[in-house]
């Protein structure tokens, strides 16, 4: 094998495993639900892809789940996608603001079973 | 399969809890008003001294001699009745259900031990069956409602392990462990499993009698 054949195949094999690489996080899932608020989980994380997710169910409207409030009434038209879940919601409840783990399981469940659509037992979505 | 979960965990849920306090009210008043018309007497023995003295007895393993005489079904029978209330009550699962549902929570114990003891509740269920088969003077008075009722306890916590461990479909698992855990509570008031609300009666008056009329322990 000549020297320029041989870097040739380097550098090609440098880009595939590159390429490879970085395909990995797109198998996977894209959003990583911020959970340290929890500490040490007692479940394993819930599945949720967020693009996948809202394509599947037609949600078009950020704001279903990155609302707003303010003086105690949802405002319409804004949306918080730029905060977490737990920036607000601590894990316990304050108020009629509900704690972390019930925020999401009522935003999930909640609009899963309005729908008769997408997971309801704990299995479900704690997938092993 | 959606639909069906909610309706086994939405207004079938309701209608189980529904079935079980008024049946058993229903249960313990056609009781009461039998042994006024039969037996007024019995009421003249009743003492809550002796019978709290009595039900605190029996309610310590192997206190009695009875429980000595069978150390092991004791044993077992104490694993039972505790693991099925624990869970019951303080399994993390239920409670969170019920704070999401009702907005009251209280302390949970860790999923680990609630797995090691639905395990035991099983293994206990099972036992007793096997002793049912083995033991002849057991196997006397048994018949099939005995193993059906068996079966019927066990169900709940089977299908909870299921659940848990997602052997299986999940959803599919979950709904069958709300349904069978439906069907017992609604068979609890009807069955014999309505010895969970006798036996502190049944007991109380043994013990009054014993203590206050003989004057001897009873156990
Ligand atoms: C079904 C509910 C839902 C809908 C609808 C939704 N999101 Fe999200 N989104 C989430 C959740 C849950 C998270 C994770 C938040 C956390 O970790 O606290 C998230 C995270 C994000 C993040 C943070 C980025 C990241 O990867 O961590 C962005 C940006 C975002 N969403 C944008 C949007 C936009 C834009 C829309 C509307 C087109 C939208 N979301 C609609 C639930 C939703
Ligand atoms: C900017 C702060 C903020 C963020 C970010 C936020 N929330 Fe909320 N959320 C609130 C407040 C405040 C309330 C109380 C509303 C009221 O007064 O009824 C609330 C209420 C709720 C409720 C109960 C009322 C309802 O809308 O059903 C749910 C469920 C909920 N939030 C879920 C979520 C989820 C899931 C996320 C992340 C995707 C999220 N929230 C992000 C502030 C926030
Ligand atoms: C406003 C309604 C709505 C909300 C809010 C919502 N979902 Fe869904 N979700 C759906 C619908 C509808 C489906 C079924 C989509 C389909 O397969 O047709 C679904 C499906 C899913 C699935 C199965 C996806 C698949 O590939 O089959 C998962 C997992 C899921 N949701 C998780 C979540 C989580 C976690 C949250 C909260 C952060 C959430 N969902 C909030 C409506 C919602
Ligand atoms: C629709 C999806 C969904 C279902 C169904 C669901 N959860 Fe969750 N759960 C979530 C999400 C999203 C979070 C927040 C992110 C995380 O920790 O996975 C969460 C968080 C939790 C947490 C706190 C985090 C931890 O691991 O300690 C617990 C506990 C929990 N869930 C238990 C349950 C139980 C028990 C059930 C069934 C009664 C259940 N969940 C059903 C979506 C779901």
């Amino acid at each position: 094998m000549t020297p320029r054949r041989f870097s040739f195949l380097l550098g090609a094999s440098f880009i595939v495993a590159l390429s490879v690489l970085g395909a990995i996080p797109a198998w996977t899932q894209d959003t990583v639900l911020k959970t340290q608020a929890f500490g040490t989980l007692t479940r394993p994380v819930a599945l949720f892809d967020h693009d996948t997710h809202n394509e599947k169910a037609g949600l078009d409207d950020c704001a279903i789940c990155h609302h707003v409030y303010r003086n105690g009434k949802l405002v319409a038209g804004e949306s918080s996608e730029d905060k977490a879940c737990s920036d607000c919601h601590t894990l316990q409840g304050q108020g009629r603001q509900p704690g972390l783990r019930v925020a999401y399981h009522t935003a999930c469940a909640g609009c899963h079973t309005t729908k008769a659509k997408g997971p309801l037992a704990c299995g479900q979505c704690h997938r092993r | 399969m959606e639909r069906i979960y909610i309706l086994v965990s939405g207004p079938l849920a309701w209608i189980a809890w529904s079935v079980l306090i008024l049946g058993s009210i229903y249960r313990l008043w056609q009781v009461f008003s039998l042994a006024k018309q039969k037996e007024q007497v019995l009421f003249s023995y009743i003492s809550l001294k002796y019978a709290l003295r009595s039900i605190i007895n029996w309610s310590i393993p192997w206190n009695t001699t009875n429980m000595r005489l069978h150390p092991i079904f004791t044993g077992v029978a104490f694993l039972f009745h505790i693991g099925f209330f624990v869970i019951l009550i303080f399994l993390s699962a239920h409670v969170i259900m019920i704070e999401e549902g009702f907005g009251l929570s209280w302390p949970t114990i860790p999923d680990a031990l609630a797995d090691v003891m639905a395990f035991l509740v099983v293994g206990a269920c099972i036992f007793f069956g096997v002793r049912r088969i083995v033991r002849p003077e057991v196997a006397f008075v048994t018949d099939w409602t005995d193993f059906a009722l068996l079966g019927l306890v066990a169900a709940p916590f089977l299908t909870g392990i299921l659940a848990y461990h997602q052997w299986g479909d999940p959803l599919l698992m979950t709904i069958l462990h709300m349904l069978s855990a439906e069907i017992l509570l609604i068979s609890i008031p009807f069955t014999r499993l309505v010895h969970m609300l006798f036996a502190p009666f049944t007991r109380g008056y043994i013990g009054s009698e014993f203590g206050m009329v003989r004057h001897v322990k009873d156990w």
